[in-house]
């Protein structure tokens, strides 16, 4: 399936609920992954966990194999908050399963979702804070809904846009040492996620699994997304789905993409990659607007916390 | 059949009386139109039309009568607009008829546009025939309306026919009183060709068609026609009468009423007003056609996207052939690129100008506000016309500006008197004449500027009297005044189509308005944008758009890069139906909520 098996960098097991799985099934996959993929040294292994399934049974059987991170779905401490989004874990599985990842040793990275009706900034102080006492990674996202959908009618849009909630996670969580190292993601001591920064930097990222998203030297695939569907075709063809970028698309997006993090554009290897007048011509879309929006510094431009609040307005100018 | 038993009549009355109606009870009693397909208002055919529930566009039908004594009639009957911006509408169709039912709410009474429309008829010496409509209603003066035909238009009511189209009451009289009162059509079947184009429509297929009253000879379909006012000769590829939909006919002669189709396809080939004759001939006398009207509102239509120019063009110029009093020019705006400047008739026009062509011609378009025509005198002496704020030069080269006046006369209940007149003051009117015409009801007139009226006028005139007054007006030249130009900038560039032009006391308020709505209307950008109004230099009123504060929907986990990108593209798209001026996107509702901007004021 691999072909010459190329090392791996970095393997996030994710889609969900790997949970689902009991530990004594994790111990049959990570033998037959130990097996079919060879690792380079350090490589970074992380596991996606629901607080509802999660048993320490399987903390022990990650311990044992190569797991470095441990991602916890939490959304929200607050139980009004679970409530609503119709959560099975109550506030207390969350802390206890943040304790328990803590105590094994993981890194620990968890989510907090805002925008969620009820919610204000002293709930949203109480997530962050609690959050932050185990994690050393958070991720926050807005709730957002499908036009046309139930929820839809229940989100109100805002004029702020979820504003106070987001500037507040900027402000907090730098305050307790972490680094917007990503739109949507803050990070302490160096936990960032290296798997996800791959997708920011145009790596190379093998599918494995249904409905996964690979990407391959300028190839862009998603496998099927029903199990049956996967398994019944074979090796590379069991892509559903897939994209050549031109060399104008790659470029945009590259840029895009490198915009997500702090690292930002890098303009010596942007220009070796992607020619001068391609480069040229993002530099100046960037040049026209407000400077206050960017951190220039060592011939790179990425976005000051101000450009991340801003971003989409920005990348639109891009695309 | 006989021209002895053909008889083309119009229906005119003031809005809402209810001519459509009546035209409705008429194609169902001669079986015209059968009660299956029957509708309410089965003549206004046009989506706007029927969205508005008035009638925007004269429409012809022929029906076939049998009277009681057993002679069989043909009556070319024509439903016409009663709304005061469509008064071209009705004086056109005029010239196609012999005699007009002159139809009168009975609760409401003669009305400006009664008034108005029997003057046109009696000009074109059309036979009056009265119509006391809706006598079913509780609140119905018959008596009432009667004296008021007799004592303000001056048309015998003795015998005025008392109906109620909604019933059907008094409709067989009136088919027995048109043929009776209204005379057989003059001109001579042998005589040379002569006919009168008195309307057009634009069809997708067979190109313009045009609506003829023939005065003499016979319009056989094959024949060679010529176009006197053009000199275009053709084949009359088709010729037909309204049934109400358009039938085939081998031929229409002197006295009918019909159409011709001979592929004509732009307005410089045939247009209202003209004469058809034979082809070859050159020594026909043409019929006298029409006076040319003169637009007395002006705004500027501008394609949404730059690309559409063409398209708008191409419609405005079908419009054109639906709707003969539109005129329009090529014009260019700094900030809105290649678009038109289009005269109407007045704001109603305007407006429904607008919507056909967006609806029937599926062009977006965006439309700036409306002005009326100024004078402008040079320090020199000379003076020039001006059709748009930025034909107003610099200051120091204006001696005077004048502006065009009307006189207006206002139908009203005593008991809303005092309101009435405080809005004509309120619009720099001229107090000119009150008078009653019974103890309570009331005839005002006044002199006030057109740039007042067109704005919202008619609007608050309505709201003030809870719809008890009509109105009616004429122009009566120019007059100068003190007016300045007020510039809107936008991130420091002034927006020549935002431009406008007031009385020098009202430059502050409508700046304030104006300048309060574009905040309201301008989305954030990524840096502040200043919108100021400024006369000359001076800028009197300025309010700041706030940058974008948060927009970042994270909504992309993982390797989902291509959704977050085609999210990105759809957001890019939904922007440039924006207008891009400078580096600041305008949502298109910018341009036209200035429309609205006073009624704003009042909420
Ligand atoms: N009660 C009553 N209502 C009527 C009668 N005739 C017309 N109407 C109503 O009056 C309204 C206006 O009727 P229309 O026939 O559209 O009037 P119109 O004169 O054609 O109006 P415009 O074409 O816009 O000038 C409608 O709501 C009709 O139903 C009538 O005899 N009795
Ligand atoms: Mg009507």
């Amino acid at each position: 399936m691999l072909g010459k098996r190329p090392a791996i960098d970095t393997l996030y097991i994710g889609g969900g609920t790997p949970t689902c799985l009991d530990p004594k099934q994790w111990g049959t996959l990570c033998g037959l992954l130990e097996e079919g993929l060879s690792f380079s040294r350090g490589a970074e292994v992380s596991v996606e966990a629901n607080p509802d399934s999660l048993q320490d049974g399987h903390l022990a059987v990650w311990k044992s194999w190569r797991i470095l991170r441990v991602s916890l779905g939490i959304q929200s401490f607050s139980p009004s908050a679970l409530r609503w989004l119709g959560r099975l874990h109550d506030a207390r599985k969350a802390l206890d399963a943040l304790e328990s990842c803590r105590q094994k040793g993981f890194w620990v990275s968890g989510d907090l979702l805002f925008g969620i009706p009820g919610q204000d900034l002293a709930i949203w102080h109480k997530d962050l804070q609690t959050l932050s006492h185990y994690a050393g990674h958070v991720s926050t996202y807005q709730l957002t809904a499908e036009p046309g959908t139930p929820l839809a009618d229940e989100i109100v849009p805002t004029q702020s846009e979820g504003y106070p909630f987001y500037r507040f996670a900027q402000w907090y969580l730098h305050q307790k040492g972490f680094v917007q190292y990503e739109v949507a993601s803050f990070a302490r001591g160096g936990q960032w996620c290296r798997h996800n920064l791959s997708y920011w930097r145009q790596g190379n990222v093998l599918a494995l699994g249904p409905s996964a998203w690979g990407y391959v030297d300028g190839l862009r695939y998603r496998n099927n997304c029903d199990l049956d569907g996967y398994l019944s075709q074979k090796g590379a063809t069991a892509s559903r789905w897939s994209e050549r970028l031109s060399d104008d698309d790659r470029a945009r997006e590259a840029a895009i993409l490198a915009l997500r993090t702090r690292w930002g554009i890098r303009w010596r290897s942007f220009r070796r990659h992607f020619g001068e007048k391609r480069t040229r011509s993002i530099h100046e879309i960037l040049a026209g607007l407000p400077r206050d929006l960017f951190l220039r510094r060592q011939g790179c431009t990425a976005f000051s916390p101000k450009g991340f609040r801003v971003a989409n307005a920005i990348w639109e100018l891009l695309v | 059949m006989k021209r002895e038993h053909i008889r083309n009549f119009c229906i005119i009355a003031h809005v809402d009386h209810g001519k459509s109606t009546l035209a409705d009870r008429l194609l169902e009693l001669t079986g015209t139109v059968d009660s299956r397909t029957m509708r309410a208002q089965y003549l206004d055919t046009l989506e706007l039309e029927r969205e508005r529930g008035i009638t925007i566009k004269s429409v012809p039908v022929r029906m076939n009568y049998k009277s009681p004594d057993g002679t069989d009639y043909i009556l070319n009957l024509i439903d016409t607009p009663g709304h005061v911006d469509f008064s071209y509408e009705v004086s056109r169709s005029l010239a196609a008829c012999e005699g007009a039912l002159l139809v009168v709410d009975a609760a409401q009474g003669v009305e400006a546009q009664t008034v108005a429309n029997a003057y046109m008829a009696a000009e074109q010496g059309l036979e009056l025939v009265p119509v006391i409509n809706k006598i079913d209603l509780p609140s119905a003066q018959p008596e009432e309306a009667r004296r008021e035909l007799e004592e303000i238009i001056g048309v015998d009511a003795h015998d005025a026919i008392l109906a109620s189209a909604k019933e059907g009451r008094g409709v067989p009289e009136i088919l027995e009183r048109i043929v009776r009162d209204i005379p057989t059509p003059k001109g001579h079947p042998e005589a040379p060709l002569q006919a009168l184009i008195f309307d057009s429509i634009y069809d997708n297929y067979r190109g313009v068609i045009c609506y003829v009253r023939i005065v003499n000879g016979r319009l056989k379909a094959g024949q060679s026609i010529r176009f006197m006012a053009t000199g275009r000769e053709c084949l009359a590829e088709e010729v037909g009468v309204f049934k109400p939909g358009m039938t085939t006919v081998q031929e229409l002669e002197a006295g009918e009423v019909g159409y011709l189709a001979a592929s004509i396809k732009t307005i410089h080939e045939a247009h209202v007003g003209d004469t058809v004759i034979e082809g070859g001939k050159t020594d026909s006398v043409a019929l006298p056609g029409y006076k040319k009207v003169k637009p007395v509102v002006f705004c500027g239509f501008y394609p949404v996207v730059n690309e559409d120019y063409p398209q708008l063009r191409d419609a405005l110029e079908k419009l054109q052939l639906n709707d003969s009093a539109i005129q329009f020019e090529p014009e260019t705006s700094s900030a809105l690129g290649f678009g038109f400047r289009c005269g109407f008739l007045g704001l109603l026009h305007m407006d429904i100008a607008r919507e056909r062509l967006t609806r029937e011609f599926d062009v977006d378009l965006v439309a700036t506000a409306p002005n009326v025509v100024y004078q402008i005198v040079r320090p020199s002496g000379e003076v020039f016309e001006a059709h748009r704020p930025s034909d107003f030069p610099d200051v120091g080269q204006i001696e005077e500006i004048r502006e065009p006046y009307i006189r207006l006369t206002v139908f009203v209940p005593s008991e809303f008197v005092g309101k009435v007149m405080q809005l004509c003051q309120d619009k720099r009117g001229i107090f000119q004449a009150m008078d009653y015409i019974t103890p309570e009801r009331l005839r005002l007139s006044y002199v006030l500027p057109l740039a007042e009226f067109i704005v919202d006028f008619h609007d608050k005139l309505k709201s003030t009297t809870r719809g008890y007054a009509s109105l009616d007006y004429e122009q009566v030249g120019f007059r100068a005044a003190e007016l300045v130009k007020v510039d809107v900038l936008v991130n420091q560039e002034p927006i020549d189509a935002f431009s406008f032009i007031c009385h020098k006391d009202a430059a502050f308020h409508m700046g304030q308005a104006v300048v309060r709505k574009l905040k309201e209307l301008i989305p954030r950008q990524l840096f502040e944008v200043p919108i100021q109004a400024a006369i000359g230099k001076k800028v009197v009123v300025r309010q700041n758009v706030k940058p974008l504060r948060k927009d970042v929907l994270a909504k992309c986990y993982g390797g989902d890069i291509t959704r977050k990108r085609k999210l990105l593209e759809k957001q890019k798209e939904g922007k440039k139906k924006m207008k891009q001026i400078g580096r600041v996107s305008i949502p298109q509702e910018a341009f036209l909520a200035y429309l609205n901007i006073g009624k704003d004021e009042e909420d």
